[in-house]
């Protein structure tokens, strides 16, 4: 792993390009930064016309936001995802992931809705829907057992078929080991239920999703993850739904499911 | 929880149960280390392993790697559909090779 002198970590941003209000907002990342919104909102537009995904790897006026920078329409809007990846980069014959791929996943993910990224009222919105099964909290690396035989048990009670029982365990697992990892070390684990889905919401108070655990050298068994928690995750529910800043990250997974064995 | 039982011999095999997370990743990789030790081959029996998540299987890779680096091969054997999925998401064969799978 070789990396620029500074010692910033890679980030992810992601900003908004609403078409009725002709705006661009920033969802994830320092809201304070100053973003060349007229030219951004220019690119949304051409996506949105195209009704295709673009990434530009960093020679447009979208450079300042990262050096990989994908605009994804969504019906009248349009999400822009970047990454800044701070002179990080994958040598040759590290099995980790790289970070376009990272990105590409990220991007395609929000391109099929499987991914959304929530603003502070949408976050506040979401997390009314459904009914309260379980929570817990999760503080140490012993807890995410007992986070997983929690949720097994929980849905077995409500008649959730073995599948997605184990889906979720899994997803579960790999959110909160993130947490424990990246998101400041404890949070917690709720799981709802809503009229046609599962629903975990795993939350933090930690710094916000950086993607230093991606391109850092490897330090002990979590640096071995190899990036692929996320993919894990949205490779298996139907709709991931993150909210992450300064003041934490809030991870809302969803899977419908069937009754029964 | 993780529990390992290791059978001796030329080509040891380590026999694994239970669940290979962040908070067992360390036993596994220590348990692995002292088996290999002056051993050319191990094998790692994975019929009792009920869940194993990203931190498990990256750290897996990463022993198969570092041992083949220092002439040792780990081959794994009886993946359960679960973890074999979770494998397939991780391209575990692609990074450790198919000859590393054994029946």
């Amino acid at each position: 792993m070789t990396r620029a002198a500074d010692t910033s970590p890679a980030t992810l941003r992601v900003l908004r390009y609403d078409a009725r209000r002709r705006a661009v907002t920033i969802v994830v990342g320092d809201r304070t930064i100053a973003v060349p919104r007229r030219a951004l909102a220019r690119l949304a537009r051409d996506a949105m016309q195209r009704d295709s995904f673009i990434c530009h790897a960093a020679r447009s006026a979208a450079d300042v936001l990262g050096d990989e920078v994908c605009f994804v329409p969504q019906g009248g809007r349009c999400e822009i995802v970047a990454i800044q990846t701070n002179g990080w980069r994958r040598h040759h014959g590290d099995h980790r992931r790289g970070l376009v791929e990272i990105l590409s996943d990220i991007a395609a993910a929000v391109a099929r809705s499987s991914l959304r990224f929530l603003d502070d009222d949408e976050l506040a919105a979401e997390l009314e829907r459904g009914d309260e099964i379980l929570a817990c909290s999760v503080d140490d690396s012993a807890s995410l057992a007992r986070a997983r035989s929690a949720v097994a048990m929980g849905l077995e009670r409500h008649g959730v078929d073995p599948d997605s029982r184990h889906t979720m365990q899994l997803c579960v697992s790999e959110a909160t080991t993130n947490m424990l990892m990246h998101g400041g070390g404890s949070g917690t684990m709720q799981l709802r239920l809503l009229d046609d889905r599962l629903r975990a919401v795993v939350a933090d108070r930690g710094p916000g999703l950086d993607f230093l655990n991606w391109v850092g050298p490897p330090h002990g068994p979590a640096q071995a993850s190899m990036g692929y928690g996320y993919k894990i995750i949205l490779d298996n529910l139907e709709q991931v739904l993150l909210h992450t800043g300064s003041e934490g990250t809030t991870l809302v997974l969803d899977r419908t499911f069937t009754t029964g064995d | 929880m993780l529990h390992t039982k290791v059978e001796p011999g030329e080509v040891p095999v380590i026999n694994l149960s239970g669940e290979i997370d962040l908070d067992s990743a360390e036993t596994f990789r220590w348990v692995v280390g002292e088996t290999v030790k002056g051993a050319r081959e191990a094998i790692i029996d994975f019929a009792g392993v009920t869940f194993i998540d990203s931190s498990g299987t990256g750290l897996l890779v990463r022993l198969c790697l570092d041992l083949r680096a220092q002439g040792a091969e780990l081959r794994l054997r009886n993946v359960p559909p679960p973890v074999a999925d979770v494998f397939a998401t991780m391209k575990v064969k692609e990074l450790i090779g198919e000859q590393a799978f054994v029946d």
